[in-house]
């Protein structure tokens, strides 16, 4: 078939962009948020009285803002009175991620009455530096001037002292018709993985008492909660806004909002949404999630517009149950030529194939490795799950371990010294080897591999005329490849030896995935 | 309607009220006897008889220091408004020393019309604020220099404060230097230097009494006559905030806010937020809206964060608990896959999920910061290895599972009986 079209995710800003009053045509459903975010930044500042709202009461206001955001009356209504004439005290909004806070407080900035002079916002999750941060703000609050480039450069300001005075000169400037200038600091939990991050959290929290500016209003908006700001001296402490997470209907609202085929969407969210909001309740997961399964669902439909009765329903339900099963165990799936081949050839192989779904993984590596690529991360997992002192053991000339060279120890001592070392390879992770030591395995396990081929005597075989070296060759180069996909990770070197050691980031599953060949 | 307009107008009036802390502590002005009347006596007898001195003001956050020394300077400046001249600094902005000594320059450039140079060297600096303090001390000057965050400066080499107090030993200068502190210990931060050229006058703040806060909130909410509202509805909102007053709830709810944080700032922030929940409507301010307030303030974070978990993360965090009772010192998210594999071995659920999926679970519980890594992050590890911890109790978590509806009875009986297993 074709090319697969990679499917766009349905993301929360282009699901509930319909009702927007101002938002884009439905067209750019596929617009990431943040053009959507920058487009209402501007709207929210700009002083335009041409939506002329007729009888400025508070409900009016409150029913707009909450069709654009569902399941938020009270957050809605809280923002609208605290926000609403300056001088205010800082806001703080926090909840989890994907509860819709950005979207709530920009939204509602352009509806609070009087409208705001300006709305400077700093998204600091993309931020590097404050640096960055500073000079961000700054030229929100006032443009610098067209022709001189060589000036900006100079009042990129990196102490605190003087960008406190550099924001008091720009908001001493604004605020002087009386208007409100609001601050809104995004993401703000971000500041504190910076270099010299709690110093700089200190400063943004208590920019309300550095600025004595009446007319100015900060907002910040964080992911964490804000037990994670108090500092060992106290600051003071701004006005909550909790956001909770959506309930499972509020998410149906949601994800309902402008589909196209309400109706079928709404019997196959019936089906779908419950049991995979056991696993998540984030929309913007769920929603990646629901999109191939939506899909997927509609096949047997085909083309034809039937009306949804309760056997077309159940027939819809019965297709649907075992790429149910599947979706609840992938994270994401990125769909590849062949598995998209697959499914549109033999649509009923792939659901009996599909039955094995409620095992834990599939048993056959979605990507292709080479031989010898597969033998050297099978060694290196071994490397790393096995201490080096075993090696002898498993690893000697017979091919196998030798039976009675075990000793039958099964005293309590030995079982308890069993579990204890069994817990501490789980709790220490993989250890690191050596490169000889990795050669040695690989060595040992080709060796023996060739000999159980020469006694299969399977001619279709690529290795069929190099012998040994046609496993060894190359075997740098396999190791650099492996390293840079990230299955075996370079580790600090040996002081006392200084050569290189490496340590094998495969788990057991894929390790077991590897070795069926 | 002219009713919302008037809602709205007060609204606005008792808002820009509580934003301001000059009003705030405007009360501390006719009472005897407090820190305003002492530090203002202190700093007014300093600029008469032309001497130096040094006080702290000491105090928690929020209990109006800062306040009161900007009422002091405000009614100094009415007063004497040539005489004074001054310098505010802040730790957290100018602990740097030259910094510090930029900030001092460019302000004493400020008050006196002389230009600043920003490419001035942090000597030349220094030289100038020594060449000012004997030029204002000629002329009868008095330089008051407000340092806020004063623990801050007391941080490294002390090197300004020891400058500056140095500088005030010689006759001819004229300065006293305000130290605002949230460290009741900020005098034993001093070095011994600098602490011998230091007054050891200090102004101690507390956190106001129920009485005291009781006075503070009929002053801010209670409005005079004489404003630009109309007379009936100022002597109706009046009364019903008397009404409001004097009953049992109130003082029920002003006791279990002081049992937190008896600041003023906290106080503010309540009345802040029950002026945000007047009714729009009638205009007045209701015992439903303190209520609603005080609720609001009193959220628990992380037991929101817990009604918000899915049901894969709930079991993850129980599985955590387990492991804890079960005495082990310290767990890796492998330990607790192996134990959530046992649990789905045992009870045959229909939650069991890979391991993809609980790893994106974990991840989004250290998100919300309900567990983390118990070790600095050092050693280049992946994380499934590195040991990690609860961060709530098993109150916590056992009151979240009973109030969680969608909850499954196993998880309960997990949680429960696993001091038996």
């Amino acid at each position: 078939m074709s090319q697969p079209v990679t499917p766009r995710r349905t993301t929360r800003s282009s699901a509930g962009s319909a009702s927007d009053p101002a938002s884009p045509t439905p067209q750019s459903k596929s617009m990431p948020k943040s053009t959507l975010r920058r487009q209402l930044i501007p709207a929210a500042a700009a002083a335009a009285k041409d939506e002329e709202e007729e009888g400025e009461n508070d409900r009016s206001t409150v029913d707009l803002l909450l069709e654009a955001l569902p399941g938020r009356r009270a957050q809605a209504s809280d923002l609208l009175r605290l926000l609403a004439p300056a001088p205010a005290l800082p806001l703080l909004l926090y909840g989890g991620a994907a509860t819709g806070k950005t979207r709530a407080l920009l939204l509602a900035l352009r509806h609070i009455r009087p409208r705001p002079h300006r709305v400077a916002y700093a998204a600091l999750r993309s931020l590097p530096s404050p640096r960055a941060l500073f000079a961000s703000l700054l030229s929100q609050l006032s443009p610098p001037p067209s022709s001189s480039s060589a000036s900006s450069r100079q009042r990129v300001n990196d102490k605190p002292s003087d960008f406190v005075a550099a924001l008091r000169d720009a908001l001493a400037g604004l605020c002087t018709q009386g208007d409100a200038v609001y601050l809104v600091f995004d993401n703000l939990e971000v500041v504190k993985s910076w270099d010299k991050g709690t110093q700089l959290i200190g400063l943004i929290l208590r920019l309300h008492d550095l600025l004595r500016l009446p007319q100015v209003v900060l907002v910040y908006v964080s992911s964490a909660t804000p037990d994670a700001y108090y500092s060992m001296t106290g600051s003071i402490e701004p006005n909550h806004i909790y956001f909770p997470d959506y309930t499972v209907d509020e998410v149906r609202v949601i994800l309902m909002r402008g589909h196209p085929n309400p109706k079928l969407y709404s019997s196959f969210l019936s089906v779908a949404l419950k049991p995979l909001f056991r696993v998540t309740r984030r929309v913007d997961e769920l929603g990646a999630a629901l999109e191939p399964l939506f899909r997927r669902y509609c096949e047997p439909l085909g083309d034809s517009k039937v009306v949804l009765d309760e056997s077309i329903k159940r027939r819809l339900f019965e297709h649907i149950q075992p790429h149910l099963a599947v979706a609840m165990n992938e994270t994401f799936s990125v769909p590849t030529r062949a598995s998209v081949d697959q499914c549109n050839d033999t649509g009923g192989k792939a659901s009996t194939k599909r039955q094995f779904g409620n095992r834990d993984s599939l048993t056959e590596l979605e990507f292709h490795m080479s031989v010898s690529a597969k033998y050297l991360l099978l060694s290196a997992f071994l490397a790393s799950r096995n201490p080096a002192t075993l090696d002898a053991a498993l690893f000697d000339s017979t091919g196998g371990s030798d039976n009675h060279k075990r000793k039958r120890k099964s005293s309590q001592a030995s079982m308890n010294m069993k579990d204890t070392m069994v817990e501490e390879m789980l709790m220490k992770g993989p250890g690191t080897f050596p490169l000889e030591r990795l050669l040695a395995i690989f060595q040992c396990i080709t060796s023996v591999s060739e000999d159980s081929l020469d006694d299969v005597e399977s001619s279709a075989n690529m290795m069929n005329g190099s012998g040994m070296t046609g496993l060894m060759s190359d075997v740098l180069l396999q190791l650099s490849t492996l390293c840079n996909s990230n299955f075996i990770s370079k580790s600090r070197s040996c002081p006392l030896e200084g050569s290189a050691r490496y340590r094998s980031n495969v788990d057991q599953d894929l390790a077991l995935k590897v070795s069926t060949l | 309607m002219a009713a919302a307009s008037v809602a709205s107008q007060a609204q606005a009036v008792l808002r820009a009220r509580l934003c301001d802390p000059g009003f705030v502590h405007s009360a501390l002005r006719s009472s005897p006897d407090t820190n305003y009347s002492k530090l203002k006596y202190l700093v007014a007898s300093s600029i008469s008889e032309a001497c130096n001195n040094s006080v702290l003001l000491l105090g928690p956050r929020g209990c109006g220091k800062a306040a009161v020394a900007d009422m002091v300077l405000e009614d100094l400046k009415k007063e004497h408004s040539d005489a004074i001249s001054v310098i505010r600094l802040n730790g957290m902005l100018h602990s740097d020393d030259n910094c510090a000594t930029k900030e001092i320059a460019r302000q004493l450039c400020l008050e006196h019309q002389l230009s600043f140079s920003k490419m001035a060297s942090s000597d030349d600096n220094t030289e100038f604020i020594i060449d000012m303090l004997r030029e204002c001390g000629l002329a009868h000057k008095t330089i008051l220099f407000i340092l806020e965050e004063f623990d801050l400066f007391a941080q490294g080499k002390q090197r300004l404060l020891y400058s500056l107090l140095d500088a005030m030993q010689s006759l001819t200068s004229q300065a006293v230097v305000i130290g605002l502190s949230c460290r009741l210990d900020a005098d034993q931060l001093l070095e011994k230097r600098v602490r011998s050229r230091f007054s050891h006058r200090k102004l101690l703040f507390v956190p106001s009494s129920l009485d005291d806060i009781q006075r503070l909130v009929e002053h801010l909410l209670i409005m005079a006559k004489g404003s630009s509202l109309p007379a009936k509805y100022i002597t109706d909102y009046n009364s019903r905030l008397t009404n409001i007053f004097s009953d049992k709830k109130f003082k029920g709810i002003l006791n279990s806010l002081m049992d937190a944080d008896a600041t003023t700032s906290n106080i503010l922030r309540f009345l802040f937020r029950a002026v945000s929940y007047m009714d729009m409507e009638s205009g007045f301010l209701s015992m439903e809206s303190f209520l609603n307030a005080l609720s609001v303030m009193q959220r628990q974070p992380k037991m929101d964060s817990l009604q918000d978990l899915s049901i894969l993360e709930l079991y993850i965090l129980v599985c955590m608990h387990r492991l804890e009772d079960k005495e082990q010192s310290s767990y890796n998210f492998t330990s607790i896959m192996k134990e959530y594999r046992s649990i789905q071995d045992a009870y045959k659920t229909s939650d069991k999920y890979a391991s993809t999926v609980c790893f994106r679970a974990f991840e989004h519980l250290l998100d919300r910061e309900l567990i983390s890594f118990g070790d600095i992050r050092g050693r280049n590890q992946a994380l499934e290895y590195r040991p990690v911890k609860l961060l709530i109790s098993s109150r916590e978590l056992a009151q979240s599972l009973k109030l969680n509806t969608t909850c499954p009875a196993v998880l309960q009986k997990l949680f429960d009986r696993e001091r038996y297993m």
